[in-house]
């Protein structure tokens, strides 16, 4: 392992800086300058601004803790930090159980390559529509009156519609996961097709099961998928408030949602100190994902 | 069933058929393998060497035909439970895996229970066999490709299989590392006694691997018999075009001459064959003495091998004549380029195909 490191940090080393010249530099400028002004600076500017003074109706740039204090000391801001991890953990699961069997599926069942280009494509169909239409198109799916409990009565399965389908958590968690997933199965779907079919042959030939082969060697290999799926999704639900809004009746507040509203009543402060903590929260995770593999060694 | 199987023969197919379409990419095969034999399979790209030894292996159904390992017929049987060992061509390691941990695969997959202390008292007596002693913990990208070589063959040999499959073994090896991992295959065969089915697409490794070597074309088997055999009497001429060291000529068969475009040649031996042809050695040319059969040529180039040199000649109709000159005859002749010499041989030497 250590060796592995060893061996990946002294090729990055060797191309000699004397060759890049000014030119090469000149590439990465517009990228820079870009990143440093719409990047870099707001998120100092949001650092900043969650320890200004904010009063009724004006903010002023007196270095204070109130803010921290006040999200900090609020059960409802401290009950949305615990329902934002609740509901990404979920997500961040459902898309893994939902997305693996399927980039499964299509990359390594499927052996035709129009195909397997063909349902990824597939995969992407929802994304030709808007976010909004998206994630409203559930509420007519899972309502009192919608076409599930519809169905399941007209079948007989039950006798009341099930109230608890729609602005619920579990709303918020399907809708996610309908809209995330295809962030899990791309990468996932990527490292499976990677795979030298002659390996699963050889693992075969030796004795291994559909499940050891599984297990022992293409779960390790595509883990790299996972991880950048999970990245992705997390990320993404993370920052989220707009399914939550549209499919939970305002009933679960992620910090997203506590963002919009601040920012709505022109609470700029507070507004900046949430966005702070999910900043963080967001980096610890990336942190802690990136350590399970080395993607430099793997991509 | 039992009771037709040759005493002794490991392998053995019979009538094995598979189709692509309408094109039999395996026409009829059969052949068997005997215990502890080396067989080497020589056929040109497309000529469904791997298709046979994938069939082999049980990776591809065959439409017709059997497969049978020491007498039992293991035809509809899924590739772990033939007992064949298979190597890829590209080696197939396991790339996230250590190489101790890529040999101790096939005996850690259940079957029957084995102590943890077993398997790897096992793997590193096989890591001992194919020399790669103190490189247990190395990851398989951190090794050389003739370890890597080693790392395949000892992954394979750990389960005792009773034959081992060869796919272009040596295909992604260096020429230097090629000629050293050869007698090492031999001499790890030797050790172990298992036979071993060898596919390859070069000539020279195909004769000097095998104690018996088969010739494939096009999905059929155009020979199979001792290298020294294969190499003197090739059975038609297409066999010996693969083995590239004849000259074969198109013409047919007048009286008692092959008569070709660049001439009647006396008739000595003859093989019955479907495609008439005219084969002669390249080192059974000369241009010093008239020795009864020959034509005219002019010279054009020359190649020089080390222990002997090539010379290239051409006909006036455009077929190329090569001419091997071993240095242990003397020095070479000198030849002008574009000038005509009639170049020739003893009739004996020569095999007609008819």
């Amino acid at each position: 392992m250590t060796a592995t490191e060893i061996i990946v940090e002294a090729a990055d080393a060797t191309p000699p800086r004397s060759t890049r010249s000014v030119g090469a530099y000149l590439l990465i400028a517009p990228a820079i300058v870009w990143m440093t002004l719409f990047l870099v600076v707001p998120m100092a500017m949001i650092v900043y601004v969650s320890f200004w003074t904010q009063t009724t109706f004006k903010i002023e740039p007196k270095l204070t803790l109130d803010s921290w204090q006040t999200f900090f000391s609020s059960s409802t801001y401290i009950s949305s930090l615990w329902t934002t991890v609740r509901i990404w953990l979920t997500v961040l699961a459902m898309t893994f159980l939902v997305g693996y069997p399927t980039a499964l599926f299509v990359g390594l069942f499927v052996k035709n390559k129009t195909l397997q280009t063909t349902l990824l494509v597939l995969c992407v169909i929802p994304f030709w529509t808007s976010f909004l239409i998206r994630v409203l198109a559930w509420r007519p799916m899972l309502g009192k009156e919608g076409a599930i409990n519809i169905l399941l009565m007209k079948a007989g399965i039950i006798q009341q519609p099930i109230e608890a389908l729609l602005f619920t958590d579990l709303s918020v968690v399907i809708g996610m996961t309908q809209i995330y997933v295809v962030f899990m199965v791309g990468p996932i779907a990527f490292m499976l097709g990677r795979i030298d079919p002659n390996i699963l042959e050889a693992a075969r030939d030796l004795g291994a099961g559909f499940w050891r082969i599984l297990r022992k060697i293409i779960f390790p290999l595509s883990l790299p998928g996972v991880v950048v799926g999970a990245i992705f999704v997390s990320v993404m639900v993370l920052g989220e408030f707009a399914t939550s809004a549209a499919l939970s009746g305002r009933k679960v507040n992620l910090l997203g949602n506590i963002i919009v509203t601040q920012v709505g009543s022109l609470k700029w402060a507070l507004a900046s100190v949430v966005g702070v903590i999910l900043t963080f929260i967001m980096g610890v995770v990336i942190a802690g994902l990136l350590r399970i593999v080395d993607l430099k060694k793997e991509l | 069933m039992r009771a037709h199987v040759a005493e002794g023969s490991v392998l053995r197919l019979e009538q094995l058929t598979k189709r692509f379409g309408d094109r039999a990419a395996l026409d009829k095969i059969s052949f068997s393998v005997n215990s502890g034999e080396y067989v080497s399979l020589l056929g040109p790209s497309g000529s469904g060497k791997t298709v046979l030894l994938r069939a082999i292996a049980g990776f591809e159904a065959p439409e017709e035909g059997r497969v049978s390992i020491v007498g039992e017929d293991v035809t509809r049987k899924p590739p772990h439970l033939r007992g064949i060992g298979f190597v890829f061509q590209n080696f197939a390691l396991f790339p996230h895996l250590s190489v101790f941990d890529n040999v101790a695969f096939g005996l850690r997959n259940g079957g029957d229970k084995r102590t943890e202390s077993d398997t790897r008292r096992r793997t590193l007596e096989m890591l001992d066999l194919v020399g790669l002693n103190g490189l247990e913990t190395r990851g398989v990208h951190q090794i050389s490709g003739g370890q890597k070589q080693r790392v395949a063959l000892a992954r394979t040999l750990v389960i005792k299989p009773k034959l081992v499959l060869l796919d272009e073994p040596l295909g992604a090896l260096d020429a230097n590392l090629r000629m050293r991992m050869r007698v090492e295959l031999r001499r790890i065969r030797e050790r172990l006694g298992i036979p071993f089915l060898h596919v390859t697409g070069s000539e020279s490794e195909a004769l000097a691997m095998g104690d018996r070597l088969i010739v494939l074309d096009r999905g059929a088997i155009s020979q199979f018999g001792p290298p020294g055999e294969v190499y003197e009497h090739p059975a038609n001429p297409n066999v010996a075009k693969f083995l590239n060291c004849y000259n074969v000529f198109d013409g047919s068969v007048q009286g008692d001459a092959f008569v070709t475009n660049h001439g009647p040649i006396p008739l000595a031996r003859r093989v019955a064959s479907s495609t008439p042809a005219y084969a002669v050695r390249y080192d059974r040319l000369t241009t010093r003495a008239d020795a009864g059969a020959g034509l005219s040529a002019a010279y054009i180039a020359s190649e020089y091998l080390g222990s002997a040199i090539m010379h290239f000649f051409e006909t006036p109709d455009g077929k190329v004549v090569e001419l091997e000159h071993h240095l242990s005859n003397g020095p070479p002749d000198a030849y002008e380029a574009g000038r005509t010499y009639r170049l020739s041989w003893r009739p004996e030497d020569g095999i007609a195909f008819v």
